[in-house]
């Protein structure tokens, strides 16, 4: 086994209920992120969205 | 440009917030130069037990983190979250309440811990009644702040401003956070254990105590820059685009860093490189954060010559982005090394406090000051000076703690040929003599500024009436 192939190695039998808790929510989160980023920078959302930034330039 | 009628906002508490923050930065910076002249002269302790340094140390952190951080951070979100919406607070009376409990239980935290009364854990040292009530106040205020962005026209404001988010996040991280971290077995009116033990008790405590950066210090302060920058410099925010991926990255990413405070300790291994690499990997939305504000002035950088509260505010951006930086270098193992337990800990936390948390909280003061009493400032040339007392103070401060903290943690490691250490602990502490006394000066020229702006901001709210009296007088 190469060093790369070694220190990227999981013993999976041996993982306990909370590293698999961990392991999912880990996971999630950055399927969450990858969501949330692609929706916000989405070319069609783009014109909606830049047009909030003025909107407090007149609030007072 | 927009003609909809604005209500009548709920200005006073607003008001009272704003002044009872300059109070406490004042106080809290006083507290803070006191200390570290305890540093370099130990005979100023007195001894005295009130105010020793271990005491006293507590009560600035106290002060400067949640009274003065804090109160800005209820003033600036009731102030924005009601120009942002376009309507009052759902409930100013329970603004007041919020409030007056929030100042009550501050000085509670302030005189118990005087007195010697703590739970000894970092940023959460208020014991079990005190952090109840402090619990309470802070639901109350989150509770009023969503409750009044609920309450907007939905067809005039149908998008709720990236500032309230901030906020918004802000508030329930705090809540959640601080709840679990503050579980404990009550023992006595004062006294209590904490639910979590050992290893388990470290890594809930630095939870929360780096999401008090992360969320308090950080979100809440950017909650600010995107409201402040854009209207004081009178220009959008430059990209708002990129302000969503800021707020969304922060949230996701900031919960996982609290275990790079405990490099090197019982702790699994993996928590520690965990910590370090979301924070390696925070740098990206922090610089993105800071780029968007200072590019808000792409174009319109003179302003900065004439606008000394614009200046705080951007300074504030640049301490920003060199600590966001510091900070994922300070996680990295190999660095963690060195710098673990040393003054450089101190100067980059200083650098964050100082440079941005402050800075942009002045800016943003000086901002509500003049719209809250509808006039100019009493002198636009004393903020100048505090501008520069404050840039001037933090430098002096930060670099003299580099300086002791790099030095210490060279000199706890050096190793003679013998394989002995070549310096005892009181060594190190000698040699450390002149950077302290560097350090408690640099505390000295901030608190001056901290001094000029309550005594300008005194003098603007007791001089409004009457230049505005002359102003009405000139235009007839």
């Amino acid at each position: 086994m190469s060093m790369l192939e070694q220190y990227l190695s999981t013993d999976w039998a041996s993982m306990t209920t909370h590293d698999w808790a961990g392991l999912i929510v880990t996971v999630l989160v950055f399927f969450g992120m990858l969501i949330t980023f692609a929706l916000a920078l989405r070319p069609s959302k783009r014109k909606e969205l830049e047009e909030q930034k003025y909107k407090i330039l007149n609030d007072d | 440009m927009d003609t909809t009628a604005k209500p009548q906002y709920d200005d006073g508490v607003v008001k009272y917030l704003t002044v009872g923050a300059v109070v406490f930065l004042v106080l809290g910076t006083f507290f803070g130069t006191f200390a570290a002249s305890q540093l370099a002269w130990p005979a100023l302790n007195f001894d005295i037990a009130e105010i020793t340094f271990a005491r006293l140390r507590v009560i600035h952190t106290n002060t400067v983190i949640f009274a003065f951080g804090g109160m800005t951070l209820m003033a600036t979100a009731f102030y924005t979250v009601q120009r942002t919406n376009g309507v009052k607070l759902w409930s100013n009376g329970l603004a007041w309440w919020t409030a007056i409990l929030f100042t009550i239980g501050l000085l509670a935290t302030v005189l118990s811990i005087g007195l010697g009364i703590t739970t000894g854990k970092e940023y959460h040292e208020q014991e079990w009644p005190i952090a109840i009530a402090i619990a309470l106040v802070w639901t109350l205020y989150t509770f009023n702040f969503v409750l009044t962005i609920a309450s907007r026209n939905k067809e005039t404001h149908s998008h709720v401003y990236v500032s309230n988010w901030f906020f918004m996040g802000m508030m329930i991280a705090i809540t959640y956070l601080y709840v679990i971290n503050g579980l404990a077995i009550p023992v006595s009116l004062f006294q209590s254990y904490t639910l979590f033990g050992g290893v388990q008790g470290a890594m809930i405590q630095w939870w929360w105590g780096h999401n008090a950066v992360g969320f308090f210090l950080t979100a809440g302060f950017l909650a600010i820059m995107y409201y402040f920058v854009p209207k004081q410099a009178q220009r959008p925010i430059y990209s708002y685009r990129l302000s969503v991926i800021h707020f969304w990255a922060l949230m996701f990413g900031y919960v996982w860093l609290g275990a790079h405070h405990l490099q090197y300790t019982a702790l699994p291994d993996w928590t520690g490189s965990l910590g370090a690499v979301i924070s390696l990997a925070m740098i990206i939305p922090s610089w993105g954060g800071a780029l968007n504000g200072m590019l808000t002035l792409s174009g319109a950088w003179d302003r900065l010559r004439t606008d000394y509260i614009l200046r705080f505010l951007i300074m504030s951006l640049a301490f920003y982005a060199m600590s966001t930086f510091e900070g994922p270098v300070m996680a990295a193992k190999s660095v963690n090394a060195l710098s673990h337990y040393t003054d450089w800990t101190i100067g980059h936390v200083h650098s964050g406090a100082l440079g941005w948390v402050a800075m942009v909280s002045i800016g943003a003061i000086y901002h509500m000051v003049m719209k809250l009493w509808k006039t100019e400032m009493y002198s636009m040339q004393l903020i100048n000076i505090h501008f520069w007392l404050a840039t001037i103070g933090t430098v002096f401060y930060i670099v003299a703690m580099w300086v002791s903290g790099i030095m210490q943690g060279l000199m706890w490691r050096a190793y003679d040929e013998y394989g002995t250490l070549a310096y005892t602990f009181a060594e190190s502490v000698a040699a450390m003599h002149p950077y302290y006394v560097m350090r408690a000066f640099g505390g000295f020229i901030f608190f001056l500024g901290a001094v000029v702006m309550l005594y300008n901001i005194v003098m603007t709210i007791r001089t409004a009436e009457a230049r505005s009296a002359n102003r009405a007088e000139a235009v007839a």
